[in-house]
């Protein structure tokens, strides 16, 4: 067996299936995609392989605009994961996109006390591990 | 559905272990000592016994063939759920159903549960059902920290608070009441009086929830046996039956530790009062909401009591924060909610604890929790399920 010497990344990663590789792949060319019906022309999260509105099958992986605004939030205080200790207290958001669809993520550049119901945010791609890409979300300009 | 269900089955005996943290009993020792005191309390045996309806396996519980083997039954009926405290509801459900439709002439119900030993299981790296793909089935989110069943209720509560302006202390009724009710129940964990500034000083676990808003880890067992009400009049002077029942709701505009229409996930944003269709459980039984002389609910988490009151149209959207204070939901009170002290003050049982309390509301065996002249009682969930028990 060989080992590295590097530190491990000692967070959960996400699986990675059929039903959402597209989306990672997205993440490491700098895009955030996500399932577009063409028949009905709406965006639809989490992925799978049909439209959950019109139940048409001919689904595209498309670009959003990565803007959103924090639909709701919290502030971690207690470590459940030991990765995660020297974090505390972070925050994790779910920010629904201008396409509609809404997303779990953390906002990189804000405080407990400056997250709020509203705020305007983009999404950011964050390179965990060198296989590994992972969406966040810093505030819009 | 209504005349194929309508106090056609009954819970003809309860059983309980001892509750506490730390037990050094195994869940079989411990759910041993709630079957069989469940079969005394019905006076059966457990030859009597053909079905299972196990609402928590390995590794938190029992497996129902291990139950089977370890306690010499010989059964032909089994339900058996997810590792998820939602499940009460179906578990008891699938117990009904199996003896209405004669897949079974007595289902015993058997949680016996460890938390505490297990705790990794609880949003810690152990809890593989919180990695799933794109998401936990509480909203967890591994990868960015999300990954304890309390993430998901707190954030369902602060866009409750942002669209509402409910509060922290509005919320802190709900643990200060189920304390009061625990520290009249000798079988109850945490006894302790606790007041208001008692909650608000409790650390911050998941910001919105406080310490005091999320339920106990304990250990502990309880049993209900189902049969059919013409069996059950045989061997109970005064049956509890199962008067109606309505199904978990799923679906884009659902999430489990949200009202609909709150914009949780998926969720479109548009709260609305109580559908029809969401009151299946009272014409099932063929009664009216304010037949209810007591509600009994999931209380994993504290917002969910709220999510509860506005599901079942005790209270319209965004007003339930208001309408429990002064007292409403304590005993005493127009419509006491778990009043042993349910999940987070008696103990958490995953629920079992209060259905048991529910089956001694209304044989008028309760004690100092007793609510007076308790007649019909509905376990509801903030996921939409429920079940009407009447005496």
């Amino acid at each position: 067996m060989t080992e590295t010497t590097d530190t491990p990344y000692a967070k959960p990663l996400p699986r990675i299936t059929a039903d959402n590789a597209p989306f990672f792949d997205g993440l490491k060319r700098g895009e955030l995609r996500l399932p577009r019906c063409d028949d009905c022309g709406r965006f639809h999260y989490p992925p799978g392989p049909v439209c959950p509105y019109c139940f048409s099958e001919a689904v595209e992986w498309t670009p959003t605009t990565g803007h959103g605004t924090v639909s709701s939030w919290v502030v971690v205080h207690k470590a459940w994961f030991p990765a995660f200790e020297a974090e505390i207290p972070y925050n994790v958001v779910q920010v629904e996109l201008d396409e509609g669809p809404r997303l779990t993520a953390n906002v990189i550049d804000a405080a407990p006390d400056e997250l709020s119901v509203g705020m305007k945010v983009v999404a950011v791609v964050d390179t965990v591990t060198p296989e590994q890409y992972l969406l966040r979300f810093r505030r819009a300009k | 559905m209504s005349e194929i269900i309508r106090d056609k089955t009954a819970i003809a005996g309860i059983g309980v272990s001892k509750f506490g943290r730390g037990l050094e009993e195994s869940q079989l020792e411990l759910g041993l000592v709630a079957f069989k005191e469940a079969l005394d309390d019905a006076g059966l045996t457990r030859e009597d016994v053909d079905g299972l309806s196990i609402h928590m396996g390995w590794p938190l519980g029992v497996d129902y063939d291990r139950i089977a083997e370890v306690f010499g039954l010989d059964i032909r009926y089994v339900n058996q759920s997810w590792l998820h405290g939602r499940f009460v509801t179906n578990a008891l459900q699938h117990a009904a159903l199996a003896v209405a439709s004669g897949m079974a002439d007595c289902v015993a119900c058997i949680t016996a549960i460890s938390f505490t030993r297990l705790r990794g299981f609880l949003g810690g790296p152990e809890d593989q059902e919180g990695t799933r793909e794109e998401g936990g089935t509480h909203g967890e989110a591994p990868a960015y920290g999300l990954t304890a069943p309390a993430s998901g209720a707190a954030m369902a509560m602060q866009r409750y608070m942002a669209q509402y302006g409910a509060t922290s202390e509005q919320l802190g009724e709900v643990a200060v009441t189920f304390r009061r009710h625990a520290a009249r129940n000798s079988r109850a964990v945490m006894r302790t009086p606790m007041s208001l500034s008692d909650h608000q000083a409790s650390r911050m676990v998941v910001d919105p929830l406080r310490l005091y808003d999320c339920c106990l880890i304990t250990d502990g067992a309880a049993c209900v046996l189902v049969t059919s009400t013409e069996r059950a009049r045989d061997i109970n002077i005064r049956p509890v039956t199962i008067a109606g029942m309505q199904g978990i709701r799923s679906g884009r505009e659902e999430f489990i530790f949200s009202p609909r229409g709150l914009g949780l996930n998926q969720q479109t944003i548009n709260p609305q009062p109580a559908r029809e269709r969401d009151l299946e459980v009272y014409r099932s039984a063929g009664i009216d909401r304010d037949d209810v002389d007591g509600l009994y609910t999931y209380d994993a988490f504290s917002p969910l009591v709220l999510f509860t009151l506005e599901r079942f149209g005790f209270a319209g959207p965004g007003e339930a924060a208001a309408w429990i204070q002064g007292g409403r939901i304590g005993l005493g009170g127009e419509l006491p909610m778990n009043t042993s002290g349910g999940l987070l003050s008696e103990a958490h049982v995953a629920g079992w604890n209060s259905i048991t309390e529910m089956v001694r509301q209304l044989r008028g065996t309760a004690g100092d929790t007793q609510i007076r002249g308790a007649s019909v009682l509905q376990w509801g969930t903030a996921w939409g399920d429920s079940i009407i028990l009447r005496n």
